[in-house]
């Protein structure tokens, strides 16, 4: 795996690699590299798996990162590739040309995450949410809970207890709460 | 197309001999091994902190009582409820979970037609995979709170040794920002406060750097914060939630940034009386300790004029005469109590009631009278000799009072509690400054590990060169003439008769002579009732030697109250909680009284 990196150092920037494995390596590319890396690696190195494509949300950097994992099923290798992206200006480089399997890939992040990928094939259909209105729900900052709550009804009946409240009341009722 | 596509399909064929790869009965199929199925939860462990409910992203926990689970020490008796309509199964919960309690088992299918089913308390309402180890569990590694503590500076035993300096630092402002951050605001702690103070709001505030608001909801319910910030005996932390996976929370160290971070002049802009009108009441408080002055705080904010009698020089009871200057510092409690006073409480210092003035006069000028005079008679051994010892809390008195107390060089303390650790440790500060070294030992009938004092009170006493003797009785205090020779104790072999009454059993072969020109008792303390004059004392109902009082403070007469360590205790934060409880109680008679006269 090593070798692998010196070969690419040589001629691409790569970040400093994370070796979670012998056989699993993370390292971050440079976006307008990604493809020319993505493609070696398939054609040259032998990587010719893309095991995923997710996205990560940092949202106090204002960045999303992308993770392109691929997979040298000979060698047992599994390199994953780092590229983040401006979180204002979601925008991605679609690789269906080189993963047919990406474009469901890219479909689904558009979908959760709002990265588009254009030029990636039906990118913008529906992909499993149907009719969705509120923010791309694996963005951090849409509000779970309170989608869930405008959007889903209680079963009847339920009620809750807060455990300060219900420990006065079994506790001590009568103890006069301070000054107040 | 090459030879090989042509091919490939026929090569399938030769796994037509294999296993099968697909599962022979799919309805049957067990879950992956760590596959986030239905809830499990060990009620032994649970202690309905809520967290779980907190995190839920769907709001499908609801915190419910259940049949077995009461409320308790540091246990809510609630357990969360999940309707598994709403969960999707996130684990969020069991990552979250203070105790580890919640886990969830790796079975997943169920069905039923009343939907009503799948809303449930688990490990209350019993399921086939209860027991099911399998399914996932919170990796051990991985916490959403913090679990340590934030360090808190203090004096190594060297730097102490030789002075009353404050030992503790404090948090700083960042310091006490991580730590409220570890709190999970579930407020089991606050039914362990004897005051139950808002703690989860406090450290909400201190959280988010709003430190002038938490000062103003600590007042809210004690206005002691700034001497319970640093030598309350903080119960609290004995039930915080966080102490099942961790530390748990500094509260009293929180408290006592909030007090510290506020401007010493701001106390009086945040804390000012309430604009309510005067009624022409008034009640005499005697003793000016937490209870008495937490009463007369109160009391003052309702419109009462409330006056003071202090029999010592200064105002603040034990915390001032008792409790050492290295953990409370004096200008602290001076400050804590000039907040009080400007309230328009009156502080008469130097007026012992029953010598510059009587019971019966202050019942005549008074409407109410509340008696507040802590213990402040030392207990004696009565061993032979001990008319010649000292009493802690008399030296201790002495000491900060400035008079000059005698410094042998060897002192010897009968006494394993906290009084016991405050004598010796400043008797040891006294030695080192006129010595240059220690010589204090400390004799207790109890081992070492059953000790009253705190654990890092007796810590810090071994720190400074104090030697602690555990299971050692008192027989008889040694003397040259008038001369305090020293201690001799024997070993103790059992404190308590098979009926667990006091009967201490000593073997009288195993002797030891503790050299000392001082020997101090620290044995307790009693409450010195001189004051009440025969006719009340004879009027007043009594409880094995305490004055009986109602659960409101009041006594048996209708114009008398009692609060504080005189009939409860046994600590500052007791004090505050009767203050409050004492100074409602009085409120109510002067209402039904005003109410009267109109
Ligand atoms: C050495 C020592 C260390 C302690 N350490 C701690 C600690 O670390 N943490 C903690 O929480 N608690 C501690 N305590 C206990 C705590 O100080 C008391 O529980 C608390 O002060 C009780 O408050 P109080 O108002 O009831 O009585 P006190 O604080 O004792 O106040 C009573 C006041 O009444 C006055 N008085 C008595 N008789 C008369 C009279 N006839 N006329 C007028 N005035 C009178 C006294 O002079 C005194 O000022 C300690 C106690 C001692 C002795
Ligand atoms: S978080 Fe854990 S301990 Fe707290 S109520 Fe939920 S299951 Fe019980
Ligand atoms: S201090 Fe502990 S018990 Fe109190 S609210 Fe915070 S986590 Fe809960």
């Amino acid at each position: 795996m090593r070798h692998i990196l010196y070969r690419l150092k040589d001629r691409y920037h790569l970040g400093t690699p994370v070796f979670q494995r012998d056989d699993l390596c993370f390292v971050t590319v440079k976006r307008f590299e990604l493809r020319a890396i993505l493609t070696e690696l398939r054609d040259v190195e032998g990587f010719t798996h893309l095991t995923l494509l997710t996205a990560v949300d940092w949202i106090e950097e204002q960045q999303f990162q992308l993770t392109y994992m691929v997979n040298n099923r000979v060698a047992n290798l599994t390199l994953a590739l780092r590229v983040m992206l401006d979180r204002e200006d979601a925008t991605g480089d679609t690789i269906h040309d080189l993963w047919p399997t990406a474009a469901t890939y890219q479909r689904e992040l558009r979908e959760m995450f709002g990265i588009t990928f254009p030029g990636s094939p039906r990118v913008d259909e529906e992909f499993i949410l149907e009719g969705w209105t509120d923010l791309p729900p694996y963005r951090r900052d849409f509000d779970t809970l309170a989608y869930s709550q405008q959007t889903y009804n209680d079963r009847p009946g339920r009620v809750t207890h807060d455990p300060k409240t219900h420990m006065q009341k079994t506790l001590y009722a009568d103890y006069p709460k301070g000054a107040k | 197309m090459s030879l090989r596509d042509v091919l490939s399909p026929f090569t399938a064929w030769k796994h037509v001999i294999n296993d099968p790869v697909t599962i022979k009965d799919p309805f049957n199929r067990p879950g992956a091994d760590r596959y986030r199925g239905f809830h499990q939860n060990d009620m032994d462990k649970c202690i309905g902190c809520g967290s779980c409910e907190e995190i839920c992203q769907n709001a499908a926990i609801d915190m419910v009582p259940v049949e077995g689970q009461e409320a308790g020490p540091g246990d809510s008796g609630l357990r969360p409820m999940i309707d598994y309509g709403r969960c999707c199964w996130c684990a969020l919960c069991v990552d979250v979970c203070m105790t580890g309690s919640l886990t969830m088992s790796n079975e997943y299918t169920w069905v039923d037609s009343d939907p009503d089913a799948f809303r449930f308390v688990p490990g209350v309402d019993g399921k086939s995979w209860d027991l099911e180890p399998k399914g996932y569990q919170r990796e051990d590694t991985r916490r959403l709170t913090g679990t340590t503590r934030a360090p808190m500076g203090e004096l190594a035993p060297e730097d102490r040794i030789g002075n009353f300096c404050e030992i503790v630092d404090g948090f700083t402002p960042e310091q006490a920002v991580i730590e409220a951050d570890r709190c999970v605001e579930c407020g089991l702690c606050v039914a362990t406060c004897p005051a139950h103070m808002d703690i989860p709001d406090y450290i909400a505030k201190v959280r988010d750097g709003d430190f002038e608001g938490g000062l103003q909801l600590l007042y809210e319910t004690n206005p002691f914060s700034q001497a319970c910030g640093r030598i309350c005996t903080h119960k609290c932390e004995t039930t915080c939630a966080a102490m099942h996976e961790g530390d748990a929370i500094a509260i009293r160290w929180l408290k006592r940034a909030i007090t510290d971070s506020v401007d010493k002049d701001r106390y009086f802009d945040l804390i000012q009386k309430p604009d309510v009108p005067e009624t022409g009441q008034s009640v005499a408080v005697i003793g000016a300790g937490p209870a008495g002055l937490t009463t007369a705080f109160d009391l003052a904010r309702k419109g009462h004029k409330v006056v003071v009698f202090e029999a010592l020089d200064k105002p603040g009871g034990m915390m001032r005469y008792g409790i050492p200057e290295y953990r409370l510092p004096y200008d602290v409690l001076d400050h804590e109590i000039s907040v009080i006073e400007a309230m328009g409480v009156e502080i008469r210092c130097n007026m012992r009631v029953g010598h510059e003035i009587s019971m019966e006069q202050l019942a005549k000028a008074y409407d109410a009278v509340v008696l507040s005079i802590g213990l402040h008679q030392g207990r004696s051994t009565r061993v032979p000799g001990s008319d010649k010892a000292e009493a802690a809390i008399d030296l201790l008195r002495r000491i900060t009072a400035g008079v000059e107390v005698p410094v042998p060089e060897q002192v010897a303390v009968i006494g394993g509690g906290n009084v016991a650790m405050d004598i010796a440790r400043s008797m040891a500060r006294l030695q080192k400054i006129k010595y240059g070294r220690v010589g204090v030992t400390v004799t207790a009938l109890e081992d070492l590990d059953r000790f009253l004092a705190d654990r890092e009170e007796i810590e810090e006493a071994q720190e400074e060169g104090c030697v602690i003797y555990p299971a050692r009785g008192p027989q008889e205090i040694v003397l040259d003439g008038e001369t305090v020779m020293g201690l001799r104790t024997w070993k103790v072999q059992a404190i308590f008769d098979d009926q667990g009454r006091f009967a201490p059993k000593y073997d009288e072969a195993d002797e030891m002579i503790h050299p000392a020109g001082m020997v101090v008792e620290a044995i307790g303390q009693m409450a010195d009732i001189s004051l009440l004059g025969e006719a009340l004392t004879e009027k007043l109902e009594w409880n094995r030697g305490r004055i009986m009082i109602d659960s409101t403070g009041q006594t048996s007469e209708p114009w008398l109250w009692a609060a504080g360590d005189a009939v409860s205790g046994p600590d500052v934060i007791h004090a505050v909680a009767d203050g409050h409880r004492v100074a409602v109680s009085v409120g109510k008679m002067l209402a039904a009284k005003r109410e009267k006269v109109q």
